[in-house]
């Protein structure tokens, strides 16, 4: 270790403290609780489910920020840390991208004989006309009654 | 790297306002946690792609396809109660740091030992959590596994050979005359079917469903056979609605007497009676050791993509507690802080990933 090394690691033990980490610790369990009462809540029930997703996501970035801002020290830690964590997220998010054409989208071009062996795709019209106790005599296919 | 300004914000209250140039080869920090910081930035983009995938499949999914969380047995509290045990650790191991760098040695294994305890109770309650859905038939592959996607004639077929296969008996009971006779081995005289035995609960359980299908090509009656085994919350209007219509004299009056005697037969079945009251379970629950086929649609892909980012995530963590092992031998004290700090470091990491996992597995 050099000398300027030595000079950063000392520089680095002037943060943290018990204190600040069970504050940390205690947010992290509090955003647990926001994200498992929404998740269980009636909003995830019907067409405005993906805004409790949204939010559950949202929770899940601030407790990863919590966790390696101040457990993982990257709050206190010089330039260096930007050099490692940016490149990699970039390329993250990169991936996702990719695979959205490939993976997400992949019933756009399914063919009828893919179709035939695939899971059952929810109809709503036929969902609503179910619920409402109206006959299907004609329907071969089996419908399930929303998400 | 380290430039006049990055030196004079780093140190400039130790240089008192003297400015030192000063050349610098490396990362201002020690060998350890640079390589740990590169492992860390691999793996960021190994479990990127693993939910990355895991995301693009769910939503990517026919619509409204993808299991709940309760269709394929996970429970809400026992992944937020894995959650807690997991950021409980991540504060356990950071006080294990402090204490460390204090050169406080026994504290600093203190909760170490904690730490350990907790991972290991997140693998234990993962494990029981893994059982439950072994018990049910869900596992990422065959031949273990109970999943079919769809109600179709293949997972009617499914179904009745797993019932075959539990009784011994041929699977059919429609007699095969028109099987032409091989040559080479004497086959015994075909002895004369029995006109009117009568049907085991078996046989009336898919009696109903594969005549429905195949004679009047309604595959409802399928999703009906499906829901009397594992039912799922989705299908649950659909399906009762369809039973009710199946009561019905009309109905009725349109099958032949083949028809009315197999309908009747599966409205007899004590399932079908209970199949309408709150908390139906299925008769895979009844009769425990029966593993009848399940549909689950999109169970498959959600099985093989939950085991894999759990299981990836589990093995992450028994690393980390081989590494709380190794550890917890030494002596704890400032001399091993790096160490300390570099095996928190991959733990928060891991922690990390779970903090994604909990709510795209558990509350979506």
């Amino acid at each position: 270790m050099t000398e300027h090394d030595a000079h950063a690691d000392d520089a680095d033990h002037g943060h943290g403290g018990m204190k600040k980490y069970v504050v940390v610790f205690v947010a992290l369990v509090i955003c647990t609780g926001l994200s498992f009462a929404v998740g269980s809540s009636s909003m995830m029930e019907g067409e405005q489910a993906w805004m409790g997703q949204v939010f559950m996501i949202a929770i899940s970035c601030v407790k990863s920020l919590l966790v390696m801002l101040f457990f993982m020290h990257l709050i206190w830690e010089a330039n260096w840390k930007y050099v490692l964590t940016i490149p990699a997220s970039l390329m993250s998010v990169f991936l996702l991208c990719m695979l959205m054409p490939d993976v997400m989208l992949r019933t756009w071009w399914y063919s009828e004989e893919r179709w035939r062996y695939a899971a059952e795709e929810v109809h709503v019209e036929a969902v609503a006309a179910d619920s409402n106790g109206e006959e299907q005599e004609e329907s071969a296919e089996p419908h399930a009654s929303g998400e | 790297m380290a430039d006049k300004d990055d030196h004079q914000d780093d140190h400039g209250h130790d240089d008192h306002g003297h400015i030192h140039l000063e050349y610098q080869p490396a990362l201002p920090i020690n060998n350890g946690k640079v390589i740990l910081w590169l492992f860390l930035s691999t793996e960021i983009m190994f479990f990127a792609g693993l939910i990355g995938t895991y995301i693009v499949l769910r939503f990517g999914a026919p619509t409204g396809s993808w299991p709940t969380p309760h269709d394929v047995h996970l429970r809400e509290v026992i992944g937020g109660l894995n959650t807690t045990v997991l950021l409980f650790s991540s504060a356990t191991i950071v006080f294990a740091l402090e204490f460390a760098r204090q050169n406080k040695a026994v504290l600093a294994k203190l909760c170490m030992g904690i730490t350990l305890l907790l991972g290991a109770s997140f693998l234990g309650i993962k494990m029981y959590e893994y059982g439950s859905k072994f018990s049910h038939g869900i596992y990422p592959a065959k031949p273990h596994s109970d999943l079919y996607e769809k109600p179709d004639l293949y997972y009617l077929q499914a179904v009745k050979l797993r019932l075959a296969d539990l009784t011994d008996a041929p699977a059919t009971d429609a007699p095969a005359t028109d099987a032409p006779a091989t040559d080479g081995e004497a086959t015994p005289p075909a002895e004369p079917a029995p006109a009117a035995a009568p049907l085991t609960e078996d046989q009336k359980l898919y009696g109903w469903p594969e005549y429905a299908a195949v004679h009047k090509q309604d595959k409802k009656a399928i999703l009906a056979l499906a829901y009397l085994i594992y039912p799922l919350e989705k299908n649950r209007e659909s399906v009762l609605s369809y039973v009710e219509k199946l009561k019905t004299q009309q109905f009725q009056r349109q099958l032949d007497e083949e028809g009315q005697q197999r309908l009747n037969d599966w409205l007899d079945l004590d399932a079908v009676g209970r199949m309408s009251a709150a908390g139906f379970l299925g008769t895979n629950e009844d009769h425990d050791a029966k593993h009848l086929p399940i549909m689950i649609p999109s169970g498959n892909m959600w099985a093989s993509s939950y085991f894999l980012l759990t299981g990836f995530h589990a093995l992450h963590v028994l690393v980390g507690l081989i590494v709380f092992v190794i550890l917890m031998a030494l002596k704890l004290d400032s001399s091993r802080a790096d160490m300390v700090e570099n095996t928190g470091l991959y733990w928060h990491f891991v922690d990390l990933v779970w903090i994604f996992l909990f709510p795209l597995l558990y509350l979506f």
